[in-house]
């Protein structure tokens, strides 16, 4: 068990800067996850934690040790990658022992027995004399988990674990991942472009972009109170709707819409956000503005449905009992008090 | 229609077949018939190992031709993998300064006709003072065989994901644990492979050995020459030497396309 540090963090390569001056505190027993599209940086800053790329500038700390200029090896760190990076000539039973043996764990009843819980575990007792090339996508997957639990590492490194699985897997094995980690409570970094994988793994969530840590919180946090305009839009699944326009004594102005009491004074270039399911359809004339219906699309448990007003679409999430023809009017109804102010330029939130 | 071009590429087969095969045949029925048989295209005869017993013998000694042969060969590729393979490995997965010239460079090597280089060779040698012995035919052959290896191998290590090296290496081991334990098996059917092919260049060598070698470490491709007589060429002689050069090389024909096929259903796991 241990924290993990990162002090002024920065990879380039050449003139390109994937992790740019980041610095970041990992508590002790925590389940981080770096979320970003892909390209931020995310798994990059995963990599020099565990001492497969070397920082360009910057300290790594693992569990109050500095580790820069210590071998992977020696960092007492376990991961799982995207494409699981199984041994292929070793059965599974070889794949989980090697960090083992390789450690120089001798006593083959220890060995034995240590693979056999760590494969219980991930419920692979069955599968011990297999050849990774014999199992499914899911099995292979648990493989990799178990030779990363198998001898007890301070800090967890997952790589995308789950991308290469699929949907339906996903889930499952997204809610295997929880219970573990609950059962195993390891200090936890987890690299993924899936906000929802985020939003149930994580204690914490740290939003990259462009190799910058844009947002660090709870799952709560970063979704109800995001503080970038990058955060706003990529946060939220229909994303959010964001609108630009401008503010007039606390009234935002976009053509064809006007929203009274959002606050923020007066002000131009400001891009107003508002979740799809803050968002109520209405009788026409009844909400805040009028639009015509672009499509309605039935996901199962809700109606989503996508106006459009001034050449610009905005969705809203309404019950599943909703019905609307397209080119159908309706009214949409905004919650001044639901509604997110960013400046359009840097991006940032604005105070109302 | 496709029947008739059906039997058109039957035939062809056929021809290419015999092209290839006739003179093999010939030499492997001539291997075993008697000098006065040997102008002779008859299938039946009586066949004798006599030619095989007498090739051993003196004044020929085939047998020490054999050894040369053998040593050169097996210590040429015993020394040319490992190195090939170290190579082959640090371009495969290390950048460095200079790495694409390098490696265009060691294919170039390979576009030079031995003929251009055998001469200096013989220089070289002559001033070192080991002319005539195999440790020189060992050397030159590496010199042949080791660039070979190297890209075949090359080829080979970057079919291995990078994420299973790395497995290897956050999981507790060196980087010489992971080549030895992930690497090398891994890439096993990719090193058979290079080690048959760089054993058949040196086994076949027939140039550098004609001009480098002239007693103590003659090989078998150019003792053939011996049978070359003045009361003409002995047929049957260096046919049963022939067959002798050529066994070897095919029991590792048979091998070798075990491992092509191994090597290209290893695959990664994905």
């Amino acid at each position: 068990m241990a924290s993990i540090s990162l002090r002024s963090l920065t990879k380039r390569w050449g003139g390109f800067v994937a992790v740019d001056d980041q610095s970041l505190e990992i508590h002790d027993r925590e389940f981080l996850v770096l979320l970003g599209p892909s390209g931020c940086g995310k798994t990059t800053t995963m990599r020099m934690i565990a001492g497969l790329e070397e920082p360009t500038a910057g300290e790594v700390w693992i569990g109050g040790r500095l580790v820069n200029d210590e071998l992977p090896k020696d960092r007492d760190v376990a991961m799982v990658f995207q494409n699981y990076g199984l041994y292929p000539h070793m059965t599974v039973r070889g794949n989980i022992a090697y960090p083992l043996k390789v450690r120089g764990v001798r006593s083959t009843a220890e060995i034995d027995e240590r693979v056999r819980a760590a494969a219980a575990k991930v419920q692979l007792e069955e599968l011990l004399d297999r050849r990774p090339r014999a199992l499914s996508g899911g099995q292979r997957q648990r493989v990799a988990l178990a030779r990363a639990i198998v001898r007890t590492p301070q800090v967890f490194l997952m790589d995308e674990p789950l991308s290469n699985l699929d949907a339906k897997l996903r889930v499952s094995m997204r809610a295997e991942l929880k219970h573990l980690s609950h059962e195993l409570r390891i200090t936890t970094v987890y690299v993924t472009h899936d906000q929802i994988e985020a939003m149930t793994l994580a204690d914490r969530v740290a939003v990259m972009n462009h190799g910058r840590i844009q947002q660090l919180g709870t799952p709560e946090e970063i979704y109800d109170d995001p503080k970038t305009l990058f955060v706003a839009g990529f946060i939220g699944s229909p994303a959010m709707n964001l609108v630009e326009g401008e503010l007039d004594h606390g009234r935002f102005l976009a053509a064809g819409t006007v929203i009274a009491e959002v606050g923020g004074g007066t002000r131009s270039g400001v891009v107003l956000g508002a979740r799809p399911e803050d968002l109520a359809i209405s009788e026409p004339g009844t909400g805040s503005f009028d639009a015509e219906v672009y499509a309605s699309e039935l996901t199962g448990e809700s109606v989503l449905v996508t106006v459009e007003i001034s050449g610009r679409r905005i969705a809203a999430k309404a019950d599943r009992q909703t019905r609307r023809a397209i080119g159908e009017t309706v009214g949409i109804r905004v919650d001044p008090a639901r509604t997110y102010l960013f400046d359009t330029a840097s991006g940032d939130r604005l105070a109302r | 229609m496709r029947r008739f071009w059906k039997a058109v590429r039957a035939v062809l087969v056929v021809l290419v077949a015999l092209v290839m095969m006739v003179p093999i045949v010939w030499i492997a029925l001539a291997a075993f018939k008697q000098h006065v048989d040997v102008y002779q295209l008859k299938l039946l005869f009586r066949p004798t190992l006599e030619n095989f017993a007498l090739v051993f013998d003196s004044p020929y000694h085939l047998g020490r031709k054999l050894l040369n042969s053998t040593v050169v060969s097996f210590v040429t590729v015993a020394i040319a993998i490992p190195i090939a393979t170290g190579a082959a490995y640090s371009f495969s997965r290390f950048r460095m300064r200079g790495e694409r010239v390098m490696f265009v460079m060691i294919l170039a090597t390979q576009f030079v006709p031995a003929v251009v280089i055998v001469l200096p060779f013989f220089l070289l040698f002559r001033d070192l003072g080991i002319l005539d012995t195999r440790i020189g035919l060992i050397l030159v052959n590496l010199s042949i065989v080791t660039p070979f290896a190297i890209w075949m191998i090359k080829g080979f290590i970057d079919g291995i994901p990078r994420d299973t090296e790395e497995a290897a290496l956050v999981d507790g081991s060196s980087r010489l644990q992971v080549i030895r334990n992930i690497v090398l098996p891994m890439a096993a059917p990719g090193l058979v492979t290079a080690a048959i092919f760089c054993f058949i260049v040196s086994w076949n060598d027939f140039l550098f050995a004609l001009i480098l070698t002239t007693n103590k470490a003659v090989t078998l491709t150019v003792g053939l020459a011996l049978f070359q007589a003045e009361e003409g060429d002995l047929w049957n002689l260096l046919a049963a030497a022939g067959i002798i050069i050529m066994v070897p090389m095919f029991v590792l024909a048979l091998i070798i396309q075990k491992h092509f096929v191994q090597g290209m259903t290893m695959g990664a796991v994905r």
